[in-house]
């Protein structure tokens, strides 16, 4: 049996364990001009969380992530439940499903660079706001701050809501909806009262996940972001890079780690917990 | 006076298939009647098209005088209990009663006050007092079914469907919960309309049975009726082992005919009341329990027959021979329940009689 185990555990350990072994190892330690010195203090993770820049970066992600995931959510909520409940036929089921899944697969960058074509002085919609001489000049508060930035995010990660939430609409049984029906409910009791609350958990693990994934984004920010909204990522590739702090860098890394795998779990225990045994 | 359930030439069809046809019957108040057919007899769908929860092609539904066929689902006093159970799996066993009451439809009829009393009321009638805060994944089977029947029942409607509910159930489950429903019936007096494809079921707690074939009603009449006369050959085999064998009508007067057989042989039957012409082909039935074996014991006016015994079988309380008779290919069954018989072996020549009131001449 270990025969068979030993490459993938031996893949596991260099490219997973080890690296994070080595961010840890960064981490405790501290950066002189241009030369690593090793250490054994937490004085990254405190600065991190304490001073400026950091602090308010780590605040704007976290804003910026829940914006995109309550923002994913409310979007793809109408689209999941007109799949689940309005699609008479499997075929309009399977297009519109194609619709939503499609565009995932297309490149993130791609996108994110489609929104500057969109958003940017030149982009479409100032050019046709000129076009229609309903402005003089171009409009340029439509990119590069943290509205830009949150829109790119919801375009990004509605499609994975929509699958979250769609699977959860779909376990629930036709016969619920009928019997509450030939109980007496109107369709928005039959809403509230059932289909919402056996819906909760799979907005849920969408959100949880959106915002995971949301926080620690870079691509966004750096395209339509500016210099109003650097989100933690963006840090960390500075820090990398020209202020060259690897250990501040590498603490960044494993706080971001951290967070996105204990909401992980959080999602996941709470799945267990709240889910309804239908 | 007024049934309380019309159905007039109903049909449903689902694109090319023709799910109920031309079914017409009426149901008066505090009936039981079930609709008794196989798979895709189509009465499934015509318990549906009363609920509401599928609307006819044409026809239509009469509820106390009042032509609902366009009123919707939620506006029906009539309360199904389904299969599945369909029990809101977000909601305690007291939610899930107290749902067909604390919605708006029903402010009216239920004060806020009084919910809390009726659930529990109930509740309490289906023996699950002390279950009231548990979750429908914590229940048995059995339980489950009990809090769809209570939330069924709490809003009092005049008519209670079920759509095969005790199908999910193991067999003694199955006979004390039927015992449960017939005397929930006897005691609430409400209309009870039950759908199963169980010919014991429906015989043992109905008041009246319309049996459902290929989309159509066959007959409705008392299980009694409908065991003693069946109206057709269709109706006849779906109840009991009933032997339908071919011939032809030698003699007939007006009390008693004489059929040939087509395998050979002949019967001395009971004329049915339309009469018969000599010469008809008729096809005559017989209920496996009604042959007789013992000759000394038997009356005069008994048809005795032969047969050479294909299978026999050793039911416990009885013996079952598959029998044919002269050169006919079709078997029937003959059941012996007092021990008649000299048990005869296979390819053994079996003699058995019955008699002529016993023998079932059937339209075509």
């Amino acid at each position: 049996m270990w025969f068979w185990l030993a490459p993938p555990l031996a893949w596991f350990g260099v490219f997973m364990i080890l690296p994070y072994c080595l961010l840890l190892y960064y981490s405790a330690g501290s950066v002189d001009y241009m030369t690593f010195k090793p250490g054994m203090s937490a004085a990254n993770f405190i600065r991190l969380v304490t001073t400026e820049p950091y602090l308010g970066v780590l605040l704007k992600s976290a804003k910026l992530g829940a914006i995109a995931a309550l923002g994913s959510a409310i979007l793809a909520y109408p689209l999941a439940f007109c799949l689940a409940f309005h699609t008479r036929s499997e075929r309009r089921k399977f297009q519109i499903y194609l619709l939503v899944i499609v565009p995932w697969w297309a490149s993130y960058l791609v996108k994110a660079y489609a929104w500057k074509t969109i958003l940017g002085t030149e982009g479409i919609i100032n050019q046709a706001l000129l076009a229609l001489r309903i402005i003089d000049h171009p409009i340029t508060s439509l990119i590069y701050n943290q509205t830009s930035v949150a829109l790119v995010l919801i375009y990004i990660f509605t499609p994975f809501a929509v699958l979250s939430i769609y699977a959860s609409l779909e376990r629930i049984p036709a016969s619920l909806i009928e019997a509450a029906t030939n109980l007496g409910a109107s369709s928005w009791e039959t809403f509230y009262r059932i289909i919402w609350p056996l819906s909760i958990p799979g907005v849920i693990a969408g959100a949880i996940i959106t915002f995971s994934l949301s926080f620690g984004d870079f691509v966004a920010p750096a395209l339509v972001g500016g210099a109003d909204a650097v989100m933690i990522s963006n840090i960390v590739i500075n820090l990398l890079g020209v202020a060259f702090d690897w250990p501040m860098a590498a603490a960044i890394g494993i706080v971001v780690i951290a967070l996105g795998l204990s909401l992980i779990s959080l999602s996941s225990h709470l799945e267990e917990k709240g889910a309804v045994r239908l | 006076m007024n049934p309380v359930l019309e159905l007039r030439h109903l049909s449903k069809s689902f694109g090319q298939f023709e799910a109920v046809r031309d079914v017409s019957l009426s149901v008066a108040e505090g009936e039981f009647l079930t609709l008794l057919g196989a798979s895709g007899s189509g009465k499934t769908t015509t318990l549906r098209l009363i609920a509401g929860l599928e609307m006819p092609t044409s026809g239509t539904i009469h509820f106390a005088g009042a032509d609902i066929t366009d009123v919707p689902p939620t506006h029906r006093d009539m309360r199904l209990v389904f299969q599945d159970f369909a029990l809101f799996p977000n909601l305690s066993v007291y939610d899930n009663v107290a749902f067909g009451l604390r919605l708006k439809i029903s402010r009216a009829r239920f004060p806020r006050g009084e919910i809390d009393q009726r659930v529990k009321r109930y509740v309490e009638l289906v023996h699950l007092g002390d279950q009231l805060h548990k979750m429908p994944h914590q229940l048995s089977g059995g339980q489950k079914q009990r809090v769809a029947l209570a939330r069924a029942l709490v809003t009092e409607p005049r008519v209670v469907l079920f759509d095969e509910p005790l199908g999910s159930l193991d067999a003694s489950l199955r006979k004390a919960m039927q015992v449960e429903i017939k005397r929930m019936h006897r005691d609430l007096g409400r209309t009870f309309i039950y759908v199963t494809h169980d010919q014991d079921e429906a015989m043992t707690m109905s008041d009246k049975v319309a049996v459902m074939q290929h989309s159509q009603l066959l007959q409705l009449a008392t299980p009694e009726e409908i065991y003693r006369h069946p109206s057709s050959a269709a109706v006849a085999r779906f109840i009991g082992a009933a032997n339908i064998l071919d011939g032809e009508v030698e003699t007939a007067s007006a009390g008693e005919s004489l059929i040939r057989l087509q395998g050979g042989g002949a019967l001395r039957a009971a004329t049915p009341p339309g009469g018969l012409g000599a010469g008809a082909r008729v096809q005559v039935m017989m209920r496996a329990e009604h042959f007789v074996f013992d000759r000394a014991d038997a009356g005069p006016d008994i048809n005795w027959l032969s047969g050479r015994v294909m299978e026999r079988l050793f039911l416990g309380r009885s013996m079952e021979y598959q029998v044919r008779i002269g050169h006919s290919q079709e078997t029937i069954s003959l059941l012996d329940q007092r021990q008649q018989s000299v048990p005869v072996a296979r390819d053994g020549a079996l003699e058995f009689g019955i008699h002529p009131g016993d023998v079932r001449v059937l339209a075509e």
